[in-house]
């Protein structure tokens, strides 16, 4: 170890040598800076000395701040941007769940609808059953893809699907034979699809729902750009004491910074807090409407096949009407929110033809309440309500389609903002170094 | 400017460019918990209690006197059949899954079977026309509950008549005999010959609320699983989770027909079920009536066309129907 060489006195007896034993030298902090970099302390010192010292020390933080304006601004709008994409990723996850539990019932309602008809089932009511098997073997996966900490939720409603399909296959094969062991095995289908696999659906639209909210939130925040206002506030501040020191009032580079970086910070402010009640409006709009006509479908679905379950059940299906009841409150609530009476009308037309179903029943007239239940004529049960599936399900669709497309180009112009806004925080930082510079050759 | 005055600052610069960059990393990096699943339920264990002994008695199929002649609908002051009458159908509790005897036709949708040919005749006879009944499934469960609010008017659904159920409701005449077997797997080792005794530690299933399960309860051995009807019986050991049924020995014919792969033991039947129509306890002028109907089938050969109608390819042709005993 050689000995200091600088012209700043340093706290190291002057006759210490390498060969001296290391207890005998003091460990001090500047002993070690200064054996450890050497020439480093006397650098910091000269540079920092004196008024142009504390220029230097001072223009350097304003470049800091200005650099962390740029940062924080440009992350802020990447955020925005990032929160509004997961917003839309979730919305459209929610959408696919939801989509899975109607197509669900729908299957179900087809299934036990033709089992009600007795003999073999019509190829239409089959094609029928298998596209709405098919629409959710596709959306489970689609869904596992698009949603990673969905995967293990619907692995497990994938295996009860499969044992759902399984046993209508069975009930299915029976009933070919004319064995009243399909009808069981239709049952036993229905039941564990309602009490194994529909939970899981909820769940996983619950989640995603939930997802999708705190992503709302997310985007609507501006927290961040609290950063560069007190960055703002410290250049601002660097101005005036560089004017005081100086005694010149302007400075235009360090003016010129200042300006672009209030008009960087105002911009990302309103671009973010325009995508924010952007969001908002989504959020309370088109998102809204379309978990609402989603539920509508689903609960409107579960009506249907429980109407069918009543009257399979002859007699003792009270619990499947009450179910229907039930259903039908939800439809009637929802509905009434949304304020489409076209909907309303059609929905209205079941109601009618299901009650007519019910007393044709009460009154001893199964069959009379089969055929009615069943029947694509003008005011049959099934008619009036594949008329108002179609219709809620073609207007969940449009409002769940322009809520994404919505959310994806509410966020697309912000990475190019985040990358102007970098620039200019750059722009300024070269400006701020330019009017300190200036001031501190001034000095001299 | 010195050298060292911009190498530093680039230095600086560099720095904040790097913290910024990780700043945002950080912030954009959003991972989800994973989506909980339902808690589900735990499976409820199936009760292996032996029952309470039934109730003995020696007149469990003694039922009250016929009446002399049937009367005609408006001669009927009787509260309970007037308001039947006044309803305009008789309904009545019947089985959708008893192959053979009240089982829904896959072909046509409409049930049938020889508990639904004892339901027409009833109809038939109150209001000249078989089609006046009103068919309601219920599960063996069902049958007291719905008699005693008078959801129902009458049960024909296999259903035997005891001392135990004779203190809740009423019966007619006895009108089928029948007893209580064993189906078993064929895969099972000695199939054709298994007793209930013998299947110690195999599943054996029968319906809740039927007397086949009390028997079973009583017999040590077999490990006792329930379902809701004889069928969803069949469903549990098609599935692999039951080895054994028990029922009565018509209700397990029908089981049989429906799986070629089981096959209905050739042990003696251990119980004797006789089946009457159930009725409300109240009922009394009803069973009566019944009964007349039952003595007049009887007699007209319309019950033994209805016996070899649905019974005689599996069970040989109608013998004597059983003898009914009057004078409850």
């Amino acid at each position: 170890m050689s000995a200091p060489t600088t012209n700043i006195p340093v706290a190291i007896p002057a006759g210490a040598s390498s060969g001296a034993p290391a207890g005998q030298r003091p460990r001090t902090i500047a002993g070690s800076l200064s054996g450890g970099i050497p020439g480093a302390r006397g650098l910091a010192g000269r540079l920092l000395h004196g008024t142009p010292g504390r220029m230097r020390l001072f223009g350097l933080l304003g470049v800091v701040a200005a650099v962390l304006l740029g940062a924080v601004s440009a992350n802020a709008l990447l955020a925005s941007e990032a929160a509004v994409e997961r917003a839309a990723n979730n919305s459209a996850q929610v959408v696919r769940a939801q989509s899975i539990h109607v197509d669900l019932l729908r299957a179900d309602a087809v299934a036990t609808n033709a089992f009600l008809v007795g003999g073999l089932e019509s190829p239409e009511s089959r094609a029928s059953y298998e596209g709405a098997m098919g629409r959710v073997a596709a959306g489970i996966a689609e869904a596992a893809a698009a949603q990673p900490a969905d995967g293990n939720a619907l692995g497990v409603l994938s295996q009860r699907v499969q044992t759902y399909a399984a046993l209508v296959e069975q009930a299915r094969s029976n009933n070919r034979l004319g064995l009243p062991v399909g009808a069981q095995y239709l049952t036993q289908a229905s039941a564990g699809l309602r009490a194994d696999a529909i939970p899981i659906v909820t769940q996983v639209v619950k989640a995603n729902e939930e997802r999708a909210k705190k992503e709302f939130e997310r985007s609507n925040s501006s927290l961040q750009l609290l950063v560069g206002v007190v960055s703002l506030i410290g250049l601002v501040a660097l101005a005036v004491w560089l004017a005081k020191r100086t005694h010149r009032y302007l400075n235009p580079s360090l003016t010129g910074a200042i300006a672009l970086l209030l008009v960087a910070l105002f911009v990302t402010a309103t671009v973010i807090t325009g995508v924010g009640s952007a969001t908002r409006d989504v959020s309370n709009g088109s998102y809204q409407r379309a978990v609402a006509l989603a539920n509508v479908t689903t609960a409107a679905n579960d009506a249907r096949a429980n109407e069918s379950l009543t009257l399979i059940r002859r007699g003792s299906g009270a619990s499947n009407e009450q179910a229907w009841v039930a259903d039908r409150k939800a439809v009637d609530a929802t509905l009434a929110t949304l304020d489409d009476s076209a909907l309303q009308d059609q929905w209205a037309d079941y109601v009618d033809a299901h009650v007519k179903v019910r007393s044709l029943d009460k009154g001893g007239h199964w069959d009379d309440a089969v055929t009615l239940s069943t029947s694509t004529e003008d005011g049959g049960a099934a008619k009036t309500f594949s008329t108002f599936d179609v219709a809620v399900t073609q207007a969940r669709d449009s409002a769940a389609k322009a809520t994404v497309t919505t959310l994806e180009t509410l966020g697309r112009a912000a990475p190019l903002m985040a990358v102007v806004v970098a620039l200019a925080a750059l722009v300024a930082s070269w400006l701020i170094v330019r009017g300190v510079g200036q001031r501190i050759e001034e000095y001299r | 400017m010195s050298t060292i005055t911009r190498a530093l600052r680039r230095r600086l610069v560099a720095l904040v460019a790097v913290a910024g960059v990780g700043v945002l990393a950080g912030c954009s990096g959003v991972t989800y918990a994973e989506t909980q699943l339902p808690a589900s339920a735990a499976p409820k264990p199936t009760s292996s209690t032996p029952a309470a002994p039934a109730p003995t008695c020696s007149n469990a199929t003694q039922s009250y006197d016929p009446l002399p002649s049937l009367p005609s609908r408006g001669d009927i002051t009787d509260a309970s059949m007037r308001r039947i009458i006044d309803k305009g159908f008789i309904t009545v509790g019947v089985s959708a899954d008893t192959y053979l005897f009240g089982a829904r036709n896959a072909f046509t949708g409409g049930i049938e079977g020889f508990d639904i040919d004892m339901a027409r005749a009833v109809a038939k006879a109150i209001f000249g026309d078989s089609s006046k009944v009103q068919l309601r499934v219920i599960t063996a469960d069902d049958r007291k509950p719905l008699l005693k609010n008078r959801e129902i008017d009458m049960v024909a659904r296999n259903m035997s008549m005891t001392c135990d159920r004779w203190n809740d409701i009423g019966f007619s005449a006895e009108y089928y005999r029948s007893g209580q077997k064993v189906l078993v797997s064929k895969a099972l080792p000695g199939a054709k010959d298994l007793t209930l005794a013998d299947l110690k530690g195999k599943r054996v299933c029968a319906p809740t609320g039927t007397t086949s399960l009390a028997k079973l309860q009583q017999v040590k051995g077999p490990v006792v699983v329930t379902a809701g009807t004889h069928t969803g019986c069949l469903v549990l050991l098609q599935q692999g989770k039951a080895d054994a049924i028990t029922g009565d020995d018509t209700v397990l014919a029908g089981l049989a027909a429906q799986d070629p792969n089981t096959v209905v033991t050739s042990a003696k039947a251990i119980t004797v079920e006789p089946y009457g129509l159930g009725v409300n306890k109240a009922d009394v002028y009803l069973a009566r009536y019944l009964n007349r109907v039952i003595a007049d089938l009887e007699a007209d050969g319309g019950w033994k066309a209805i016996y070899n109608h649905w019974l005689a390819a599996p069970l040989g042709p109608a013998p004597a129907p059983p003898t009914p005993v009057y004078g409850r």
